[in-house]
Protein backbone atom coordinates (compact mmCIF):
# COMPACT_ATOMS: atom_id res chain seq x y z
CA UNK A 1 0.00 0.00 0.00
CA UNK A 2 1.22 3.44 -0.37
CA UNK A 3 2.46 3.76 3.31
CA UNK A 4 5.45 0.92 2.12
CA UNK A 5 6.82 3.62 0.04
CA UNK A 6 10.18 4.00 2.13
CA UNK A 7 12.58 5.57 -0.29
CA UNK A 8 9.75 8.50 -1.45
CA UNK A 9 9.62 9.29 2.71
CA UNK A 10 13.19 9.57 2.76
CA UNK A 11 13.44 11.98 -0.57
CA UNK A 12 10.66 14.20 0.69
CA UNK A 13 9.76 13.15 4.12
CA UNK A 14 8.00 16.93 4.45
CA UNK A 15 5.56 15.78 1.50
CA UNK A 16 5.49 12.61 3.09
CA UNK A 17 4.04 14.06 6.50
CA UNK A 18 1.62 16.98 4.80
CA UNK A 19 -0.37 13.55 3.82
CA UNK A 20 -0.28 10.97 6.70
CA UNK A 21 -0.94 13.78 9.42
CA UNK A 22 -4.24 15.93 7.84
CA UNK A 23 -6.04 17.49 10.97
CA UNK A 24 -9.37 18.77 9.70
CA UNK A 25 -10.66 21.82 11.02
CA UNK A 26 -14.08 20.99 13.13
CA UNK A 27 -16.12 23.25 11.01
CA UNK A 28 -19.84 22.66 11.12
CA UNK A 29 -21.34 23.84 8.16
CA UNK A 30 -24.87 22.80 6.79
CA UNK A 31 -26.06 19.20 6.38
CA UNK A 32 -22.65 17.28 5.85
CA UNK A 33 -21.17 18.13 9.24
CA UNK A 34 -24.10 14.76 10.43
CA UNK A 35 -21.31 12.67 8.29
CA UNK A 36 -18.32 13.65 10.10
CA UNK A 37 -18.76 12.40 13.38
CA UNK A 38 -19.55 8.96 12.71
CA UNK A 39 -16.94 9.00 10.48
CA UNK A 40 -14.23 9.85 13.11
CA UNK A 41 -15.40 7.58 16.00
CA UNK A 42 -15.38 3.77 16.46
CA UNK A 43 -17.14 2.52 12.93
CA UNK A 44 -15.50 3.88 10.64
CA UNK A 45 -12.33 5.01 12.15
CA UNK A 46 -10.50 8.13 10.70
CA UNK A 47 -7.56 8.17 12.70
CA UNK A 48 -6.38 5.17 10.80
CA UNK A 49 -5.56 7.61 8.02
CA UNK A 50 -4.20 10.34 10.38
CA UNK A 51 -7.05 12.49 9.93
CA UNK A 52 -8.14 13.82 13.22
CA UNK A 53 -10.40 16.82 14.23
CA UNK A 54 -8.64 19.90 15.37
CA UNK A 55 -9.76 22.41 17.77
CA UNK A 56 -8.47 25.34 16.28
CA UNK A 57 -8.09 26.25 12.44
CA UNK A 58 -4.76 27.58 13.48
CA UNK A 59 -3.88 24.14 14.00
CA UNK A 60 -4.97 22.41 10.98
CA UNK A 61 -4.40 21.83 7.30
CA UNK A 62 -7.46 20.20 5.93
CA UNK A 63 -10.58 21.95 5.40
CA UNK A 64 -14.23 20.86 4.79
CA UNK A 65 -16.58 22.58 3.55
CA UNK A 66 -19.44 19.83 4.38
CA UNK A 67 -22.63 21.54 2.74
CA UNK A 68 -24.34 24.22 1.44
CA UNK A 69 -22.41 27.97 1.86
CA UNK A 70 -24.70 30.71 2.89
CA UNK A 71 -23.40 34.00 1.89
CA UNK A 72 -23.19 34.49 6.16
CA UNK A 73 -21.38 31.23 6.58
CA UNK A 74 -18.58 32.57 3.59
CA UNK A 75 -17.36 35.45 5.25
CA UNK A 76 -16.62 32.52 8.08
CA UNK A 77 -15.23 30.65 6.07
CA UNK A 78 -12.80 33.00 4.07
CA UNK A 79 -11.86 34.00 7.62
CA UNK A 80 -11.28 30.66 8.69
CA UNK A 81 -9.46 29.58 5.63
CA UNK A 82 -6.97 32.88 6.12
CA UNK A 83 -6.30 31.75 9.50
CA UNK A 84 -4.89 28.42 8.57
CA UNK A 85 -0.96 27.93 8.31
CA UNK A 86 -0.24 26.62 4.56
CA UNK A 87 0.17 24.11 3.07
CA UNK A 88 -3.79 23.72 3.76
CA UNK A 89 -5.61 21.52 1.38
CA UNK A 90 -9.60 22.40 0.78
CA UNK A 91 -12.09 20.02 -0.05
CA UNK A 92 -15.61 20.24 -1.20
CA UNK A 93 -17.92 18.11 0.44
CA UNK A 94 -21.41 17.20 -1.06
CA UNK A 95 -23.04 18.70 -4.14
CA UNK A 96 -24.07 22.15 -3.00
CA UNK A 97 -20.35 23.81 -2.82
CA UNK A 98 -19.93 22.00 -6.65
CA UNK A 99 -22.92 23.82 -8.35
CA UNK A 100 -25.32 24.80 -5.83
CA UNK A 101 -26.84 21.03 -5.41
CA UNK A 102 -30.24 21.80 -4.14
CA UNK A 103 -30.01 25.17 -3.87
CA UNK A 104 -29.78 26.01 -6.78
CA UNK A 105 -32.06 28.54 -7.53
CA UNK A 106 -32.07 30.08 -3.82
CA UNK A 107 -30.91 33.95 -3.29
CA UNK A 108 -28.79 32.90 -0.21
CA UNK A 109 -26.35 30.58 -1.29
CA UNK A 110 -23.23 30.75 -2.85
CA UNK A 111 -22.83 28.33 -6.11
CA UNK A 112 -19.46 27.84 -6.93
CA UNK A 113 -17.42 27.96 -4.20
CA UNK A 114 -14.13 28.00 -6.29
CA UNK A 115 -14.66 31.34 -6.97
CA UNK A 116 -14.15 31.84 -3.82
CA UNK A 117 -12.09 29.54 -1.76
CA UNK A 118 -9.44 27.95 -4.12
CA UNK A 119 -10.66 24.42 -3.72
CA UNK A 120 -8.13 21.36 -4.29
CA UNK A 121 -10.96 18.46 -4.73
CA UNK A 122 -14.74 17.65 -4.86
CA UNK A 123 -16.43 15.01 -3.16
CA UNK A 124 -20.25 14.57 -4.99
CA UNK A 125 -23.41 13.00 -3.24
CA UNK A 126 -26.12 14.43 -1.09
CA UNK A 127 -24.23 13.48 1.73
CA UNK A 128 -21.37 11.33 0.53
CA UNK A 129 -20.88 8.22 2.69
CA UNK A 130 -18.22 8.12 5.38
CA UNK A 131 -16.12 5.40 3.12
CA UNK A 132 -16.38 8.06 0.41
CA UNK A 133 -14.77 10.56 3.07
CA UNK A 134 -12.25 8.02 3.27
CA UNK A 135 -11.85 7.75 -1.20
CA UNK A 136 -11.39 11.05 -0.83
CA UNK A 137 -8.60 11.36 1.42
CA UNK A 138 -6.51 8.63 -0.31
CA UNK A 139 -7.06 10.75 -3.80
CA UNK A 140 -5.87 14.12 -1.73
CA UNK A 141 -2.67 11.73 -1.05
CA UNK A 142 -2.47 11.30 -4.65
CA UNK A 143 -2.63 14.40 -5.67
CA UNK A 144 -0.48 15.88 -2.54
CA UNK A 145 1.69 13.51 -3.86
CA UNK A 146 2.06 14.88 -7.71
CA UNK A 147 2.10 18.66 -6.63
CA UNK A 148 -1.37 19.20 -7.57
CA UNK A 149 -2.45 20.21 -4.63
CA UNK A 150 -1.31 23.55 -4.49
CA UNK A 151 -5.13 25.56 -3.87
CA UNK A 152 -2.95 27.38 -1.37
CA UNK A 153 -0.84 28.71 -4.01
CA UNK A 154 -3.28 29.95 -6.50
CA UNK A 155 -4.75 31.67 -3.15
CA UNK A 156 -1.54 33.75 -2.81
CA UNK A 157 -1.04 34.35 -6.44
CA UNK A 158 -4.36 35.30 -7.53
CA UNK A 159 -5.75 36.96 -4.31
CA UNK A 160 -6.71 40.08 -6.45
CA UNK A 161 -9.17 37.89 -8.22
CA UNK A 162 -10.50 36.39 -5.36
CA UNK A 163 -10.96 39.11 -2.81
CA UNK A 164 -12.81 40.77 -5.71
CA UNK A 165 -15.29 37.97 -6.12
CA UNK A 166 -15.41 38.28 -2.38
CA UNK A 167 -16.35 41.49 -2.18
CA UNK A 168 -19.15 41.17 -5.11
CA UNK A 169 -20.78 39.20 -2.91
CA UNK A 170 -19.98 40.22 0.57
CA UNK A 171 -19.63 44.22 0.02
CA UNK A 172 -16.75 45.81 0.99
CA UNK A 173 -14.86 43.27 3.47
CA UNK A 174 -13.91 44.95 6.82
CA UNK A 175 -10.47 42.89 6.72
CA UNK A 176 -7.28 44.10 5.05
CA UNK A 177 -5.94 42.19 1.77
CA UNK A 178 -4.29 39.38 3.13
CA UNK A 179 -1.00 39.18 0.57
CA UNK A 180 -1.13 43.24 -0.34
CA UNK A 181 2.72 43.71 -0.60
CA UNK A 182 4.78 40.87 -0.82
CA UNK A 183 5.15 40.50 3.02
CA UNK A 184 4.27 36.84 5.16
CA UNK A 185 0.93 36.70 6.41
CA UNK B 1 27.07 -2.36 34.91
CA UNK B 2 26.52 0.44 37.89
CA UNK B 3 27.41 3.08 35.68
CA UNK B 4 27.94 4.45 32.47
CA UNK B 5 31.20 5.27 31.72
CA UNK B 6 30.49 8.17 29.60
CA UNK B 7 31.84 11.84 29.82
CA UNK B 8 29.16 13.64 31.64
CA UNK B 9 28.65 15.71 28.48
CA UNK B 10 27.90 12.96 26.11
CA UNK B 11 25.02 12.55 28.66
CA UNK B 12 23.99 15.55 28.84
CA UNK B 13 23.41 16.35 25.20
CA UNK B 14 21.89 12.11 24.82
CA UNK B 15 19.71 12.20 27.24
CA UNK B 16 17.08 15.43 26.03
CA UNK B 17 17.78 13.76 22.43
CA UNK B 18 16.88 10.08 23.74
CA UNK B 19 13.50 11.49 26.23
CA UNK B 20 12.25 13.48 23.59
CA UNK B 21 12.19 10.32 21.25
CA UNK B 22 10.72 8.84 24.21
CA UNK B 23 8.31 11.06 24.58
CA UNK B 24 7.27 10.81 20.93
CA UNK B 25 6.87 7.08 21.47
CA UNK B 26 4.91 7.50 24.73
CA UNK B 27 1.81 9.32 22.82
CA UNK B 28 1.43 6.87 20.18
CA UNK B 29 1.21 4.28 22.28
CA UNK B 30 -1.42 6.64 24.01
CA UNK B 31 -3.39 6.64 20.69
CA UNK B 32 -2.54 3.36 19.64
CA UNK B 33 -3.83 2.06 22.93
CA UNK B 34 -6.80 4.38 23.10
CA UNK B 35 -8.07 3.42 19.92
CA UNK B 36 -7.70 -0.58 20.80
CA UNK B 37 -9.47 0.35 24.11
CA UNK B 38 -12.38 2.10 21.86
CA UNK B 39 -12.51 -1.47 19.50
CA UNK B 40 -10.82 0.64 16.67
CA UNK B 41 -7.77 0.36 14.92
CA UNK B 42 -5.96 3.72 15.37
CA UNK B 43 -2.81 5.80 13.95
CA UNK B 44 0.22 4.22 13.84
CA UNK B 45 2.68 4.62 16.43
CA UNK B 46 4.77 6.65 15.00
CA UNK B 47 1.63 9.11 14.12
CA UNK B 48 3.03 11.74 16.39
CA UNK B 49 6.68 11.86 15.05
CA UNK B 50 4.72 12.62 11.47
CA UNK B 51 2.44 14.98 13.27
CA UNK B 52 5.30 16.98 14.51
CA UNK B 53 7.38 16.50 11.27
CA UNK B 54 3.88 18.12 9.48
CA UNK B 55 3.89 21.05 11.84
CA UNK B 56 7.53 21.97 11.69
CA UNK B 57 6.99 22.30 7.79
CA UNK B 58 4.51 24.81 7.69
CA UNK B 59 4.67 28.53 7.31
CA UNK B 60 3.56 29.90 11.02
CA UNK B 61 1.73 32.68 12.16
CA UNK B 62 3.48 34.62 14.69
CA UNK B 63 2.17 37.04 17.61
CA UNK B 64 5.66 38.65 18.28
CA UNK B 65 8.49 38.32 20.34
CA UNK B 66 7.10 37.12 23.64
CA UNK B 67 5.15 34.58 22.06
CA UNK B 68 8.50 32.80 20.34
CA UNK B 69 9.93 33.07 23.80
CA UNK B 70 7.60 31.85 25.94
CA UNK B 71 7.39 28.45 23.54
CA UNK B 72 10.99 27.79 23.39
CA UNK B 73 11.25 28.64 27.58
CA UNK B 74 8.63 26.32 28.07
CA UNK B 75 10.57 23.39 26.07
CA UNK B 76 13.87 24.54 27.78
CA UNK B 77 12.67 24.20 31.45
CA UNK B 78 11.46 20.64 30.64
CA UNK B 79 14.80 19.92 29.71
CA UNK B 80 16.12 20.62 32.60
CA UNK B 81 14.41 19.09 34.59
CA UNK B 82 14.82 16.47 33.20
CA UNK B 83 19.02 15.86 33.48
CA UNK B 84 18.16 16.11 37.28
CA UNK B 85 16.21 12.84 37.10
CA UNK B 86 18.08 9.89 36.78
CA UNK B 87 16.98 7.17 34.34
CA UNK B 88 18.04 3.79 34.92
CA UNK B 89 21.81 3.69 36.00
CA UNK B 90 22.45 7.24 33.97
CA UNK B 91 23.61 9.83 36.57
CA UNK B 92 21.60 13.01 37.39
CA UNK B 93 23.92 16.18 36.57
CA UNK B 94 24.13 17.30 40.46
CA UNK B 95 23.92 15.07 43.58
CA UNK B 96 22.65 16.66 46.33
CA UNK B 97 19.51 18.56 47.13
CA UNK B 98 17.63 17.35 43.65
CA UNK B 99 14.40 17.30 44.93
CA UNK B 100 13.98 20.75 45.42
CA UNK B 101 15.83 21.64 42.24
CA UNK B 102 13.15 19.38 40.57
CA UNK B 103 10.43 20.67 42.19
CA UNK B 104 11.13 24.35 41.29
CA UNK B 105 11.95 23.32 37.79
CA UNK B 106 8.61 21.99 37.40
CA UNK B 107 6.93 25.10 37.00
CA UNK B 108 9.10 26.82 34.49
CA UNK B 109 7.72 24.99 31.45
CA UNK B 110 3.79 25.74 32.43
CA UNK B 111 4.94 29.00 33.57
CA UNK B 112 6.43 29.64 29.59
CA UNK B 113 3.66 28.28 28.36
CA UNK B 114 1.33 31.01 30.29
CA UNK B 115 3.70 33.64 29.11
CA UNK B 116 3.52 33.08 25.32
CA UNK B 117 -0.19 31.52 25.23
CA UNK B 118 -0.90 35.15 27.06
CA UNK B 119 0.61 37.20 23.64
CA UNK B 120 -1.74 35.90 21.91
CA UNK B 121 -4.44 37.72 23.07
CA UNK B 122 -7.15 35.04 22.62
CA UNK B 123 -9.45 34.80 25.58
CA UNK B 124 -9.63 31.36 25.52
CA UNK B 125 -6.32 30.99 25.65
CA UNK B 126 -6.23 33.13 29.25
CA UNK B 127 -9.37 31.05 30.34
CA UNK B 128 -7.34 27.68 29.81
CA UNK B 129 -3.99 28.95 31.84
CA UNK B 130 -5.67 30.32 34.42
CA UNK B 131 -7.52 26.44 34.56
CA UNK B 132 -4.06 25.03 34.37
CA UNK B 133 -2.78 27.40 37.59
CA UNK B 134 -6.00 26.04 39.28
CA UNK B 135 -5.24 22.42 38.84
CA UNK B 136 -1.53 22.43 39.80
CA UNK B 137 -3.01 24.13 43.04
CA UNK B 138 -4.83 21.65 43.43
CA UNK B 139 -2.18 18.67 42.86
CA UNK B 140 0.69 20.53 44.36
CA UNK B 141 -0.38 20.49 48.18
CA UNK B 142 -0.74 16.48 48.22
CA UNK B 143 2.63 16.48 45.92
CA UNK B 144 4.31 18.61 48.11
CA UNK B 145 3.12 16.18 51.42
CA UNK B 146 4.05 13.34 49.71
CA UNK B 147 7.92 15.06 48.69
CA UNK B 148 7.96 16.06 52.35
CA UNK B 149 7.30 12.36 53.22
CA UNK B 150 10.02 10.14 51.41
CA UNK B 151 12.64 13.35 52.23
CA UNK B 152 12.15 12.77 56.36
CA UNK B 153 11.54 8.95 55.62
CA UNK B 154 14.93 8.52 53.73
CA UNK B 155 16.50 11.85 55.60
CA UNK B 156 18.04 12.76 52.23
CA UNK B 157 17.13 15.23 49.52
CA UNK B 158 18.58 13.65 46.93
CA UNK B 159 16.53 11.38 44.39
CA UNK B 160 19.74 9.31 43.65
CA UNK B 161 19.69 8.56 47.38
CA UNK B 162 16.61 7.71 47.53
CA UNK B 163 16.65 5.74 44.45
CA UNK B 164 19.45 4.12 45.55
CA UNK B 165 18.17 3.45 49.21
CA UNK B 166 15.61 1.35 47.06
CA UNK B 167 17.32 -0.37 45.24
CA UNK B 168 19.09 -2.06 48.65
CA UNK B 169 15.89 -2.48 50.16
CA UNK B 170 12.83 -2.90 48.19
CA UNK B 171 10.33 -0.89 46.49
CA UNK B 172 8.57 2.28 48.82
CA UNK B 173 5.52 1.39 47.10
CA UNK B 174 5.15 -1.83 49.50
CA UNK B 175 7.04 -0.45 52.39
CA UNK B 176 5.14 0.27 55.84
CA UNK B 177 4.53 3.79 56.00
CA UNK B 178 5.54 4.95 52.77
CA UNK B 179 2.46 2.91 50.91
CA UNK B 180 -0.06 5.62 52.09
CA UNK B 181 1.95 8.23 49.92
CA UNK B 182 2.45 6.13 47.23
CA UNK B 183 -1.49 5.39 47.36
CA UNK B 184 -1.88 9.18 47.52
CA UNK B 185 0.40 9.62 44.67
CA UNK B 186 -1.19 7.01 42.36
CA UNK B 187 -4.45 9.26 43.02
CA UNK B 188 -2.92 12.30 41.80
CA UNK B 189 -0.87 10.88 39.19
CA UNK B 190 -3.64 11.77 36.08
CA UNK B 191 -3.85 15.29 37.35
CA UNK B 192 0.08 15.54 37.62
CA UNK B 193 -0.09 14.31 33.77
CA UNK B 194 -2.78 16.40 32.72
CA UNK B 195 -4.91 13.28 31.57
CA UNK B 196 -8.70 12.39 32.19
CA UNK B 197 -10.46 12.99 34.38
CA UNK B 198 -8.00 15.49 34.94
CA UNK B 199 -7.68 17.08 31.25
CA UNK B 200 -9.46 19.74 32.12
CA UNK B 201 -6.66 22.01 30.75
CA UNK B 202 -6.93 20.94 26.96
CA UNK B 203 -10.24 20.51 26.67
CA UNK B 204 -10.59 20.72 23.21
CA UNK B 205 -14.52 21.20 22.68
CA UNK B 206 -14.72 23.38 25.98
CA UNK B 207 -12.50 25.98 25.38
CA UNK B 208 -10.81 25.47 21.46
CA UNK B 209 -7.92 23.48 23.44
CA UNK B 210 -7.09 26.63 26.16
CA UNK B 211 -3.63 27.18 25.86
CA UNK B 212 -2.61 25.78 22.71
CA UNK B 213 -5.31 27.68 20.78
CA UNK B 214 -2.72 30.69 19.05
CA UNK B 215 -0.07 28.10 17.99
CA UNK B 216 0.70 26.93 14.38
CA UNK B 217 2.82 25.19 12.52
CA UNK B 218 6.47 24.66 14.53
CA UNK B 219 5.28 26.61 17.15
CA UNK B 220 2.17 23.90 17.83
CA UNK B 221 5.26 21.38 16.89
CA UNK B 222 6.91 22.90 19.75
CA UNK B 223 4.25 22.40 22.30
CA UNK B 224 3.91 18.72 21.28
CA UNK B 225 7.62 17.76 21.81
CA UNK B 226 7.04 19.44 25.13
CA UNK B 227 4.11 17.34 26.37
CA UNK B 228 5.57 14.37 25.44
CA UNK B 229 8.76 15.57 27.56
CA UNK B 230 6.43 16.33 30.46
CA UNK B 231 4.80 12.73 30.52
CA UNK B 232 8.29 11.15 30.61
CA UNK B 233 9.31 13.36 33.36
CA UNK B 234 6.51 12.82 35.57
CA UNK B 235 6.41 9.22 35.14
CA UNK B 236 9.95 8.54 35.31
CA UNK B 237 9.65 10.67 38.94
CA UNK B 238 6.91 8.25 40.18
CA UNK B 239 8.91 5.66 39.15
CA UNK B 240 11.91 6.57 41.22
CA UNK B 241 10.32 7.69 44.03
CA UNK B 242 8.19 4.76 44.34
CA UNK B 243 9.19 1.90 42.55
CA UNK B 244 12.92 1.84 43.54
CA UNK B 245 14.20 3.12 39.69
CA UNK B 246 15.83 0.55 38.16
CA UNK B 247 19.46 -0.96 37.57
CA UNK B 248 19.40 -0.41 33.49
CA UNK B 249 17.24 2.16 31.30
CA UNK B 250 15.54 -1.36 29.79
CA UNK B 251 14.00 -2.28 32.85
CA UNK B 252 13.52 1.51 33.71
CA UNK B 253 11.67 1.77 30.26
CA UNK B 254 9.42 -1.18 31.08
CA UNK B 255 8.16 0.48 34.57
CA UNK B 256 7.39 3.70 33.10
CA UNK B 257 5.10 1.80 29.87
CA UNK B 258 3.58 -0.10 32.92
CA UNK B 259 2.53 3.13 34.64
CA UNK B 260 1.66 4.96 31.09
CA UNK B 261 -1.02 2.03 30.31
CA UNK B 262 -2.16 1.91 33.68
CA UNK B 263 -2.91 5.85 33.87
CA UNK B 264 -4.22 5.30 29.70
CA UNK B 265 -6.65 2.91 30.88
CA UNK B 266 -8.49 5.21 33.40
CA UNK B 267 -7.96 8.14 30.74
CA UNK B 268 -10.17 6.20 27.94
CA UNK B 269 -13.14 5.56 29.93
CA UNK B 270 -13.43 8.44 32.32
CA UNK B 271 -14.77 12.24 31.44
CA UNK B 272 -13.51 15.40 32.14
CA UNK B 273 -14.37 16.87 35.83
CA UNK B 274 -15.15 20.99 36.11
CA UNK B 275 -11.77 22.52 37.72
CA UNK B 276 -13.89 22.95 40.87
CA UNK B 277 -14.42 19.50 41.35
CA UNK B 278 -10.97 18.56 40.37
CA UNK B 279 -9.96 20.69 42.98
CA UNK B 280 -12.03 19.48 45.96
CA UNK B 281 -11.74 16.43 45.04
CA UNK B 282 -7.50 16.78 45.27
CA UNK B 283 -7.36 18.79 48.24
CA UNK B 284 -9.34 16.23 49.87
CA UNK B 285 -8.73 12.33 50.03
CA UNK B 286 -5.18 12.37 48.03
CA UNK B 287 -4.35 15.64 50.41
CA UNK B 288 -6.11 13.53 53.71
CA UNK B 289 -4.05 10.25 52.80
CA UNK B 290 -0.37 12.51 52.31
CA UNK B 291 -0.89 14.03 55.81
CA UNK B 292 -1.34 10.54 56.99
CA UNK B 293 1.42 9.29 55.60
CA UNK B 294 3.49 12.41 56.41
CA UNK B 295 2.32 11.81 60.50
CA UNK B 296 2.59 8.16 60.37
CA UNK B 297 6.49 8.82 58.95
CA UNK B 298 6.92 11.42 61.69
CA UNK B 299 5.79 9.16 64.29
CA UNK B 300 7.28 6.19 63.47
CA UNK B 301 10.86 7.59 63.89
Amino acid sequence: MDRNQLIKWLKTPAKMSHKYSLHAVYFCTGCGIIEVPPSITARWDAERFGVVPAATPRQANLFLITGYVSVKTLKAIIRTYEQMPSPKYSVGFGSCPINGGMYWDSYNTIKHLDKYIPIDGWIAGCMPRPEAIFVAVTHLWTLIDKDMADGYKRYEKHYSAFRANQEQVLGPLPWPPLFSSRETE
Amino acid sequence: MELLNMHPLIVIVLTPIAALLAGLFFMGVTRKFTARIHWRYGPPITQPLIDIMRMFSQRPVSHGTMFHGGVILSLAGALAVLLFIPFGNIPPLSGSGGLLVILYLLLVAPLGLALSSGEGANPNASIGISRKLMLSLGYEVPLLLILLTLMTRYGTLSIYDIVHAQQETQWALVTVPLFISGIAYILILPAVLGIRPFEVVQAAQEISSGPLVEYSGPYLGLVHLEHGLTLVINIALFVNLFMGGAQNILLFFVKMIIILLAGLSINAVFPRLRTDQAVSWLWRWPALLALTGLITVMIWR
